[in-house]
This record gives structure tokens, C-alpha cells and sequence, in this order.
């Protein structure tokens, strides 16, 4: 058993130190963000995918740039495949996924794939495609595969989108339903960076540019992969899932919320805890993360009674839970 | 068909438990109380209370189902009437009759019932409505109830109140609580256990600060009238029982009007004659002693607790046993007077006196219960024996003008020259002195006094000064008209505040007795002749017939001035002048009861058997009176006891013998002549007796004695009554208590801490149970402080913690949370950091923040509340 587990944490050392790397890397690129750096590795780690929601212009796309550019893939010497795609209005199903044409050579229909075979989606304002559209991505997000007639196309075995949107009062968007913002793991806000790192960025605009050019290649897909194995090994306390259990429970009981969390739900909860006491150099799940993905892995699956609500409720229920925890005298 | 709720089955039992059964508990109280009001005879508050619960309950469940109210009461008010009609039809019998009523009355009770099941089930408001009627009611019971005391006015709106607040209150819980929710039942427990507890707060802060208030109320409306109809500013000299028998107040208040009855109270033998031996010498008869005047509410009072040398002897003639004497000797030692004193008898034969009154002229000091000849019997309701220590000075007679009879002409001034002997009262006790001259010190008892001072000019000796008192009452004016006349109704002041006995005594002249005993009483206090109010029954002789028998009616309750003259005691003085209507009896005097029977045998003990064919009566006997010989034994012996010739009775009435049950406590008593011969020796006991009397013995008499419960609760009333509460001390000892509970309340905080503290300094080798107490310890000191951790996590708060304090409060929040949630242990770098990390956290946030900030914030107990409570 010792053996086992020394070996174990010299597997999470290694993890560790990659995610460090993998991180920092980013930050050259993208100051300031470190926790949304971090809510995306998690989301990568958590094999899930992750909606950010802002407006533009506020650093999203070169965020998926870099973080695909991070990953040496087997593709190319460019990193890891990084696709991105605008959405639009007009934008059909089969621009995502690919068509058939006819290859007047073999006389038969070939399958040309569409942007989704890649490693890393950037599916930009996603809310601006039609519903069809959309639930043609999230249905792949889901299956990690394409079928086309008979024949079933398997995705990349790293595939992660960073799928965009903008806030849904602007106009000309279509919300997307509930059920299918339940695919996305995180939903996080990417916000304006503090006046003195605005400041840096304007000063160094064309070096962030050059920065991006000569990204460098932390970490090959492999080590990727590995990473998300080695999130399924973080430790969770049963405290912790108990947690997870009451503040799941306890949005479908609170009478501002007319949609609780469901039980998928709360599963995907715990997988990203797991990812982000990873991301945060841990090999096991505290209170702290709890505290600080609650946000980004609930919000977008609850509908909220109103507008007020949606500012209290959830922080109501986690502000009960922690506080719980924070007095809990475990067995020692 | 599936009916639809409309309350889930956990709002219904809430309902039922919370709304339902305190209204029945209110109705079942108000049912006692209403046919205890209208005399009904059959109180079938039980039942009635019964109809009412049923109704309300079923009505309750009913309605919580979604049916409509107008149909489905017209339902059963069809199917009620339908019984009503079959059961008139059914039953022919003469009790028939009764029972349609009774069915009647269920119906009436019912359907009220329902109704407000259906409003408390549907009617959000309802409960308002239905407070506000019930206090209605209740005004309307109360403002036709004769007799206003403040227990009386307490007992009828305190619980219908109380009710109302409850329910209106519980009924608005339970319509806006969340049943689905979890811990229902604690949600309504903790919230009805905060409201009984603020409802007991406000009640006992009410009683405490309102007293006084509640007491004077009594005062000013309380009293019963002879005509029991008038009520107000008026008083009377006695009280009407609920059994309608009489007895002397405790009190007496100088009021606007008098209300006199004119009905027979009682008659007394009293065998006090002139040393002539032939006249009749007339004494008093009084019931209580008034020491004490209110001069906030003109009110003469008893004074028991304070009073010096009481010998106001006051037992419960009810309670005795038949024959046998209760005696308190000390009442005879605390007169203080030894000169020309006798012992002297009077028997009184109560017609309307309540049964345990006891009247007796000054200074009584024994009770004997008397049997009242069976010819008697309808008449005279009980009898008793008095024997008192009584002066040869003492009289009746002092205002009435004994012209005409030499005997009495004699007696007056023989006694007067005796009195004359004492010319001052020193030597008295200095406490005996000093309480029997107390006067209120302001402007009027010193226009009192100049007027006292001013009759009394020429008068040398006490008993002088009293007599010039009587005259100046009985003076006339410069027109030759009577300076003082008598009055039932002398009306009051214009100024409500003013003293009644200043306008008594310097404008209106007219009063009835208190009036003059007042007045009376304060002139010779003022002149320092110790003095009290007597009050009881004036004595007057208009009997030639039967010399000795004296009659009274309720006009002669009356107040009188008693003087003390060391030595002889105290004497009876009655400044009132004349009210002619008073001495001519009401009605003519009726024969006197004979003289009292010659018993033989009285046994006193338990029922074992009542034999009411064979009229024998079997009995345990503790205590035997034989030929005026007392017998007691250890153990009980067995009696047996023909009852055949015997009345039996209760303490108002005579009851059938089957009104015996085993177990009571009575009294035999025994006329008959059998035993006459029988005599005891001296050696005889009481079992050597009962072989030589005949068995089955026969006796005339049987008395049930009560049981002394009613007496007990009597007895707390009168301790209450007599060792007022300090309220000073109260007040202290309430005010150190609420200091205390604030000071705790204060220091709790650093409780905590010190505890906290304490565990988190002990190093028991556990690291992670160490990490835990050091990290409790700290994050209670911070939030203590005002640091609160509000929304942010352990990690987040440490960083900011250490940004305020330049603590190193995050590394350590690391490895706690490792210890806590981690399944590895901790590395002995991280033990040795946890080991490190206190005590220098804690110096480093005194360095911070600045002692008196530290002291301040440790006394804000909400932040403590804030660190133990759950976010809302």
C-alpha cells in the first residue's frame, strides 16, 4: 500500500509541475486572468468543456489560442489543432461537422470533416448561430463523436471547446436552453483586467502580439491526456461530496429557483473540483475550491425566479454550506 | 371522484393542534364561566365545551378538503333539523322534553363550532373577527357582574386576551409556513415557545408594575352592595357571599353613599348584664379591627401584619367540629388589660352570616360550634358559642341618651369616673404608643388636629376629651339646628382629590359611621389617645321581652371608634349620631331559639359505612366529648351511631342522610336522655366508655365538617395579604439578577475565547487535531474582532488577514485544510509550521489592533452570535 501510494504522489508531483508550467505559459500571454486561466485548465483537465461569457474584445479568443498553441500535438508543428469558428445567423450543422462530397476520382462520396475534428474548439459567440447549430456542437461536446448516415466519425481524444458568447441581452442572439448549457462544464466571466495591468497591456501590445507568435510548446497532447487521468486521482474528502450533495439539493429546494441542479450535475461538480485542486497544485479538494467554482459550475444550469435572485440565491446556499464546513470538527 | 385538499394533512394537525384545541380550552373555560354567571344549575360546561371542540375539529378537517361552505352548511343544517324533528317525534316521555333542548343546545354550540372551523381554515382575517367578538361577549358578561374585583376582571379577560394575541398570531404562522420544508414541527415549536416566552414576560411585567393599579381598580369599583345592584361610588358596610350569606368587609372606604339592606343577619344570646344584674348591658359585636387608612383611596384597612398586640381572634366556625372548642389565649394576653374584666357568653344563631364568619364582641377568644334546636332548624342556619374577656366598663352604650333609666344613668357615670383614673399614657409600649397614634403628616390631619385640640380645651383626661369628640358631633349651631347630621348619601367633594373626612368635617357635616369613626379616630390620635377603627355590628336592645337577645340587620353593620386606657383595655366609643331609621327594627324580633341543648355525647371522626335503610351510621372516632369530658385516642375507634332521629348537615344546609360517604369528616352529637345517666368516672377512656353506651348509640345531630382545602388556600391568601412583598427588595434583587445576566452576557465572548484558547495552546501529539484547535481558536479571535470571513473562503480570508495583519495566517489555512480534507498526513514540516503558527499569530494581531478596540469588540456579543450562527 505505501509503495502504491508513494509512487501515486511521485505521478502528482509530475502533474503538478506540468500544470505549473502549462500556466504560467499562458500568463505571458494573458495578464492578469489567473483565475480563469485556471477555471479553463480545469474544465480541460475535468474533460469537459467551458462557455465564457463576456463581451468583446476583453481577451477570449486569445486565450484559446494560446492555450492551444501551449500543446505540441501530433497534427502539425503549429501545437495542438486549434479550430476556430465564428458563429453566425446563417451558419449551418454541416459547417461544423463536415459533408460528403463527391470525389469524381473514386466515383464514391467521401466524408470531408469539419472544423470540430481538432483539438481545441474556439466556437466564438456561439449564441449567434441558430438553435439547430448550436445543438449540433454541444450534441459532439456530449458524444466525443459524429455519425453521418451509417458511418461514425470519432473525435480528436483531446477535444475542448472554449465555446463564446455574448452577454444574452444583446441583441440578435439566440439564448441557448438550459439543457444544453448543461454540457458546458464551467461558465465563466472573463471581466476587464485591473487598471495597472490595462495599463502593462497597452504598453506592451506588440509584444503580447510577438508573444503569441513564439508561444512555446509546454506540454505534448500526451501529457494532456495524462493530466486528466491524473485529475480523476485527486483525493475528494467525503465531507466535500457531502457538500456537493447539499448545495445540489438545496438549489432545487430554494424558492428563488424555479430549475434546480440536476444530478449530472452535480456529478460534473465534483469532477471539476477535482481538476481545480489539480489546477491549483493540490492532490486533494478543499473548501477554498468549493468556495470558488460554485459560481462558474452552477449558475448557468439554474433559472432563477428573477433578476434579484439570480444576484442571491446561489451565494445564499454556498454561503450556508461553507459555513458549515468551516465549523466542521472532523474525526481526528 | 377525488376531493382536492386545500391544506396538506400537515397544515390540518397544525391546525387542529394549534388553532382548534386552545379555542376548545378558551370555550370550555368561557362555558364554566358563563353558566357560573347566569346560575344555571346543570353546568354542563363539560359537555357544552365537548359540542364546541367536536365541531370546531370536524369542521377543521372538513374544510380542508375543497368543499364549499354554503352548501355544505346547509347540509348540515338540514340534517341537524331533521334530527331535531325526528327526535321530538321519538321521544314521548316527560324527560323528553329536556333532551330536545339538550339536543338543541348541541345543535347551537355545533354549528357556532363550524363556522369558525371554516374560518379558521379559510378566512385569513377570521381570527380577528373572532377575537374581537369574544372580548365583546366577555365586556357584556363582566359589565352585568355585580361584584367587580380586579382577580374577577383578570380571570375574565386576561385568558380571552392572551387568546387572542395567540391566535391570531399562530394562525398567521400557520398560514405562511412552508409545510414541504423540512423541520416543520421545529419551525412552529421554536417560534411558539419565543411567543409563550414573550407572552409570560409581558404578563409578569404587567402584574408587577400594574399592582397597585389593579388593586385601587378594585377599590374604586369593587364592594357589594345590600340592593347588589348599585355599584361605583358607593360602599357598604358588608359583603354578600356567592351562597348569598353575609359577613363584615375587611376593609371599609369613605365613599359618597351608603347601601344598607334591611334583612335579618343574625341573633345573639349574650349574657352580659349591669351589676345590677337585671339590665342588659349591650356590647359591639366586631369582626375585624381597621388599623391602617389609605389615603389615597380614603379606605380603612386591616393590618394584621403590622399591627402590635393583635387580638383580633378570627376562626372559620364552619371548620370545627361540632361541640368542640377552638381557643387562642394569646388574643386575652395581647389586650394588655387586667382590671375589671369577666368572661362572658354569647351565642349566635346565624340566619344570613356566612357560615365561617365569626363575630364576637372584643376580646373574644373561643368558638364553640353549636347545634341549633331541630324546631330552630328552618330558621337559624348554624349557631356557635363565644366566650370573650370582657371589661365591666365596656358598653354599647355611649352617644344614646340613657335619660329615663337610672340603672343605665348610673352605669354611665360609674364607668366614666373609673376611666377618669388615667390621665396619660405613659409606660405604654413605645411600638404600641407610636402605631395606635399614627397620622398622616400633611395639611389636612393638621387642620384636624387644630380642630381636636380646639373642642378638647377644657378636657383634662383622655376619657374627658373623648366625651367632649361625642359632643361636638352632637352640638348645635349658632341657629340652633344639629352642627352634624346623619347620612347615607353625604356626597362627595367637588375636588375628587380632596379629603373626604376634611369636607366631612369642615363643610358637609353628614356621613354615615365611618365618617364619624374617622373623623373620631384621627381627632384622638391627634390628640395622642391610641385609637382604632372597630368595625362589625352595632348592638341595640329592644327587647324587654327577652332580655339578653339582641337582633341584627344588615342596617346595623357598622364602624365605631375603640380608645385604649391601659389597664382596662380597649373601649368600645360610636361617635355616629343617631340614624333614627336604625333603631327601630325592620321587622319584629321573632322568639329566640332556646336555650342551648344539654349534650352528652359528641364524637368527631370518619364515615366507614352509612347504612340509610337502617339509618345506622358507622364511624371511626378520633376525639370524644362525654359529659364535657374531652377523650382522644391514637388510633381510631369504632362507633356505632343510630341515626334515625338524627338531622344531618353541611354548613348551610340540612341533606338527606345518603349525602354521607365514607370517608367524610363529621361530627355526632347526642341529646339523648339514655345517655344522661351513663356517667364517665374518671378512670373511664374512650373505649371503657363506648362499651357502657348503648350500641348502636343514638344521636341527634350529625354535622359534615369540610374538608380544610378551601381553608388552606385561605389561609395562603391571607399570608399573601398579610407579609406584603418588598417590593424594594424585589426590585434589587431583580435589577442584580438582570445585571448579572447582562454581565455574562458581556464576558461570554471571552468564555469562549479562554476556551478556545486553552485548546488551542495544549499540544496532545494529534497534528491534525492540533491544525483544527489553532485554527478555531484563530478564526474565533479574528471574527471576535470584526474580521469576519462573510463570503469569502478559508483561503481567500487568510490572504486578506495577513495583508491587514502581516501574519502568516495563509500557509497555515494550507496545511489545515490538508489536514482536514487530504487523506495524507501531514509532513513534519507542516506539523512544525502548525506548532509555530499560534502563538505568533495571535501577537501579531494585538500588535495590530489596539487593546481598547480588542476590549470593545470582545463585549459585542453579536459578533459571537455572527460566528455561531448559520447564514440566513
Amino acid at each position: 500500500m505505501e509503495a502504491i501510494a508513494t509512487e501515486m504522489n511521485i505521478q502528482m508531483e509530475q502533474a503538478l509541475e506540468n500544470i505549473q508550467k502549462l500556466t504560467d505559459n499562458i500568463e505571458t500571454v494573458i495578464r492578469g486572468k489567473r483565475t480563469q486561466i485556471q477555471f479553463i485548465l480545469t474544465a480541460l483537465l475535468a474533460k469537459g468543456h467551458i462557455l465564457i461569457e463576456d463581451n468583446p474584445g476583453t481577451g477570449k479568443t486569445v486565450m484559446a489560442k494560446t492555450l492551444a498553441k501551449s500543446i505540441s500535438g501530433l497534427h502539425h508543428a503549429g501545437g495542438a489543432d486549434f479550430k476556430r469558428i465564428q458563429f453566425t445567423p446563417d451558419l449551418l450543422p454541416m459547417d461544423l461537422i463536415g459533408s460528403h462530397i463527391f470525389d469524381d476520382i473514386k466515383k464514391e462520396f467521401i466524408f470531408k470533416k469539419g472544423p470540430l475534428f481538432c483539438n481545441v474548439l474556439l466556437a466564438d459567440e456561439i449564441n449567434r448561430a441558430s438553435p439547430k447549430v448550436q445543438s449540433a456542437l454541444l450534441e459532439c461536446m456530449a458524444e466525443n463523436q459524429i455519425t453521418m448516415g451509417d458511418v461514425t466519425y470519432p473525435l480528436e481524444r483531446l477535444f475542448f471547446t472554449i465555446a463564446t458568447q455574448n452577454p444574452v441581452e444583446m441583441e440578435g442572439t439566440y439564448p441557448l436552453p438550459a439543457a444544453q448549457l448543461d454540457r458546458f462544464f464551467l461558465k465563466i466571466y472573463f471581466g476587464y483586467v485591473d487598471e495597472t495591468t490595462e495599463l502593462n497591456i497597452y504598453k506592451d501590445y506588440l509584444g503580447i502580439q510577438s508573444n503569441l507568435e513564439h508561444i512555446q510548446q509546454v506540454l505534448s497532447m500526451d501529457e494532456i491526456l495524462f493530466l486528466q487521468d491524473e485529475a480523476e486521482k485527486v483525493f475528494i474528502h467525503d465531507e466535500i461530496i457531502a457538500a456537493v450533495r447539499n448545495i445540489v439539493t438545496e438549489t432545487r429546494r430554494h424558492p428563488d429557483i424555479v430549475l434546480g441542479a440536476s444530478t449530472r450535475s452535480g456529478i460534473t461538480f465534483l469532477k471539476c473540483l477535482k481538476a481545480f485542486a489539480l489546477v491549483n497544485g493540490r492532490t486533494f479538494v478543499t473548501e477554498d475550491d468549493i468556495q470558488i467554482i460554485t459560481q462558474a459550475v452552477l449558475d448557468h444550469r439554474l433559472i432563477y425566479r428573477n433578476r434579484e435572485a439570480k444576484q442571491k440565491a446561489l451565494s445564499n446556499i454556498l454561503e450556508k454550506e461553507m459555513s458549515r464546513l468551516s465549523k466542521l470538527k472532523l474525526e481526528y | 371522484m377525488r376531493i382536492g385538499r386545500i391544506h396538506s394533512y400537515k397544515k390540518v394537525i397544525a391546525q387542529l393542534l394549534l388553532l382548534a384545541l386552545p379555542t376548545a380550552a378558551l370555550m370550555y373555560y368561557d362555558f364554566w364561566d358563563a353558566n357560573r354567571f347566569f346560575s344555571i344549575l346543570q353546568n354542563d360546561w363539560l359537555l357544552q365545551g365537548s359540542y364546541f371542540l367536536a365541531g370546531l375539529a370536524l369542521s377543521t378537517v372538513f374544510y380542508s378538503y375543497r368543499f364549499r361552505f354554503i352548501t355544505t352548511a346547509a347540509v348540515l343544517a338540514v340534517i341537524l333539523l331533521l334530527a331535531y324533528k325526528l327526535l321530538g317525534a321519538l321521544v314521548v316521555t316527560e324527560f323528553g322534553f329536556l333532551i330536545t333542548i339538550q339536543f338543541y343546545i348541541f345543535c347551537a354550540i355545533f354549528c357556532a363550532a363550524w363556522m369558525v372551523g371554516y374560518g379558521f381554515s379559510r378566512a385569513r382575517w377570521f381570527t380577528i373577527l373572532w377575537s374581537i367578538l369574544l372580548l365583546v361577549v366577555q365586556v357584556l358578561i363582566v359589565s352585568k357582574t355585580a361584584e367587580i374585583k380586579a382577580t374577577a376582571l383578570i380571570g375574565a379577560f386576561l385568558p380571552v386576551l392572551a387568546y387572542a394575541v395567540y391566535i391570531i398570531y399562530t394562525a398567521e404562522l400557520i398560514r405562511n409556513m412552508n409545510e414541504d420544508g423540512a423541520g416543520f414541527g421545529w419551525f412552529i415549536g421554536k417560534r411558539m415557545i419565543g411567543f409563550a416566552v414573550v407572552l409570560a414576560l409581558l404578563l409578569a411585567g404587567t402584574f408587577t408594575y400594574f399592582q397597585q393599579d389593579f388593586k385601587a381598580i378594585e377599590k374604586e369599583w369593587g364592594g357589594m352592595q345590600p340592593d347588589y345592584n348599585k355599584k361605583g361610588n358607593s360602599e357598604s358596610m358588608t359583603k354578600q357571599d356567592k351562597d348569598g350569606t353575609i359577613k363584615n368587609k375587611d376593609q371599609t372606604r369613605l365613599t359618597g353613599s351608603l347601601n344598607k339592606g334591611k334583612r335579618l343577619v343574625f341573633v345573639a344570646k349574650l349574657d352580659n348584664f349591669l351589676p345590677d344584674g337585671i339590665t342588659p348591658n349591650p356590647l359591639y359585636f366586631t369582626a375585624y379591627y381597621y388599623t391602617k387608612f389609605d389615603t389615597l383611596t380614603q379606605t380603612f384597612e386591616m393590618d394584621t401584619a403590622h399591627m402590635p398586640s393583635n387580638d383580633l381572634f378570627k376562626p372559620d366556625p364552619s371548620k370545627i367540629p361540632l361541640y368542640f372548642t377552638r381557643t387562642d389565649s394569646t388574643v386575652i394576653k395581647n389586650t394588655h388589660a387586667t382590671l375589671n374584666r369577666k368572661v362572658v357568653n354569647a351565642d349566635v344563631y346565624k340566619v344570613l352570616l356566612s357560615p365561617s364568619e365569626y363575630l364576637a364582641p372584643s376580646t373574644a377568644f373561643s368558638c364553640q360550634p353549636i347545634g341549633v334546636p331541630r324546631e330552630y332548624q328552618q330558621q337559624y342556619a348554624s349557631a356557635y358559642r363565644a366566650k370573650m374577656w370582657v371589661s365591666d366598663l365596656n358598653s354599647a352604650y355611649f352617644i344614646y341618651n340613657p335619660a329615663g333609666n337610672k340603672s343605665l344613668e348610673d352605669f354611665q357615670k360609674q364607668r366614666f369616673d373609673i376611666l377618669r383614673r388615667i390621665k396619660d399614657f405613659q409606660g405604654l409600649d413605645k411600638t404600641f404608643y407610636d402605631y395606635y397614634t399614627f397620622m398622616p403628616n400633611n395639611e389636612e390631619y393638621k387642620k384636624i388636629t387644630a380642630l381636636a385640640k380646639q373642642i378638647t380645651a377644657n378636657a383634662q383626661t383622655p376619657i374627658d376629651k373623648m366625651l367632649a369628640i361625642r359632643n361636638y358631633f352632637l352640638s348645635k349651631d349658632e341657629f340652633g339646628q344639629p352642627l352634624f347630621k346623619y347620612s347615607d348619601n353625604p356626597g362627595i367633594p367637588g375636588i375628587p382629590s380632596a379629603s373626604k373626612l376634611s369636607y366631612f368635617l369642615f363643610e358637609n357635616r353628614k356621613g354615615y359611621c365611618a365618617y364619624y369613626a374617622g373623623a373620631t379616630l384621627f381627632m384622638l390620635r391627634a390628640l395622642g389617645i391610641p385609637s382604632r377603627l372597630a368595625a362589625g355590628f352595632l348592638t341595640i336592645d329592644r327587647s324587654s321581652k327577652n332580655p339578653g337577645w339582641y337582633w341584627f340587620y344588615e342596617d346595623q353593620a357598622h364602624a365605631w371608634v375603640q380608645a385604649y386606657f391601659p389597664g382596662y383595655g380597649w373601649m368600645d366609643f360610636d361617635t355616629t349620631i343617631p340614624d333614627v331609621n336604625t333603631q327601630q327594627a325592620s321587622q319584629p324580633d321573632q322568639t329566640p331559639p332556646l336555650d342551648m341543648q344539654q349534650v352528652y355525647l359528641v364524637a368527631d371522626g370518619e364515615v366507614t359505612n352509612v347504612d340509610t335503610v337502617g339509618k345506622l351510621v358507622q364511624m371511626k372516632v378520633k376525639n370524644l366529648l362525654y359529659h364535657d369530658q374531652n377523650y382522644t385516642t391514637n388510633t381510631t375507634l369504632d362507633l356505632s351511631t343510630d341515626a334515625s332521629r338524627a338531622t344531618v348537615s353541611a354548613d348551610t344546609a340540612t341533606v338527606p342522610l345518603s349525602a354521607l360517604k365514607k370517608g367524610m369528616h363529621i361530627t355526632a352529637a347526642s341529646y339523648a336522655a339514655v345517655l344522661k345517666n351513663i356517667e364517665a368516672t374518671a378512670k373511664d377512656s374512650m373505649l371503657s366508655i363506648f362499651k357502657k353506651i348503648p350500641n348502636p348509640v343514638p344521636v341527634d345531630e350529625i354535622k359534615i365538617i369540610e374538608k380544610d382545602e378551601a381553608k388552606k388556600l385561605n389561609k395562603k391568601e391571607q399570608l399573601a395579604a398579610s407579609k406584603p412583598i418588598d417590593w424594594v427588595k424585589m426590585m434589587w434583587a431583580s435589577l442584580a439578577a438582570v445585571a448579572t445576566f447582562i454581565l455574562l452576557l458581556f464576558l461570554t465572548p471571552y468564555f469562549i475565547w479562554v476556551y478556545y484558547n486553552s485548546r488551542a495552546k495544549r499540544n496532545n501529539g494529534n497534528a491534525r487535531l492540533a491544525a483544527f484547535n489553532k485554527y478555531r481558536a484563530a478564526s474565533y479571535y479574528l471574527n471576535q474582532l470584526g474580521y469576519s470571513r462573510a463570503m469569502m473562503g478559508p483561503q481567500q480570508y487568510a490572504l486578506q488577514t495577513d495583508e491587514q495583519f502581516g501574519t502568516r495566517f495563509s500557509p497555515f489555512i494550507a496545511i489545515y485544510q490538508k489536514a482536514k480534507y487530504s487523506s495524507s498526513s501531514l509532513t513534519p514540516r507542516e506539523e512544525e509550521i502548525v506548532a509555530h503558527f499560534y502563538n505568533d499569530f495571535i501577537t501579531q494581531v494585538d500588535k495590530n489592533v489596539p487593546f481598547k478596540t480588542r476590549f470593545n469588540r470582545f463585549l459585542n456579543i453579536y459578533n459571537t452570535i455572527g460566528y455561531f450562527s448559520q447564514p440566513k
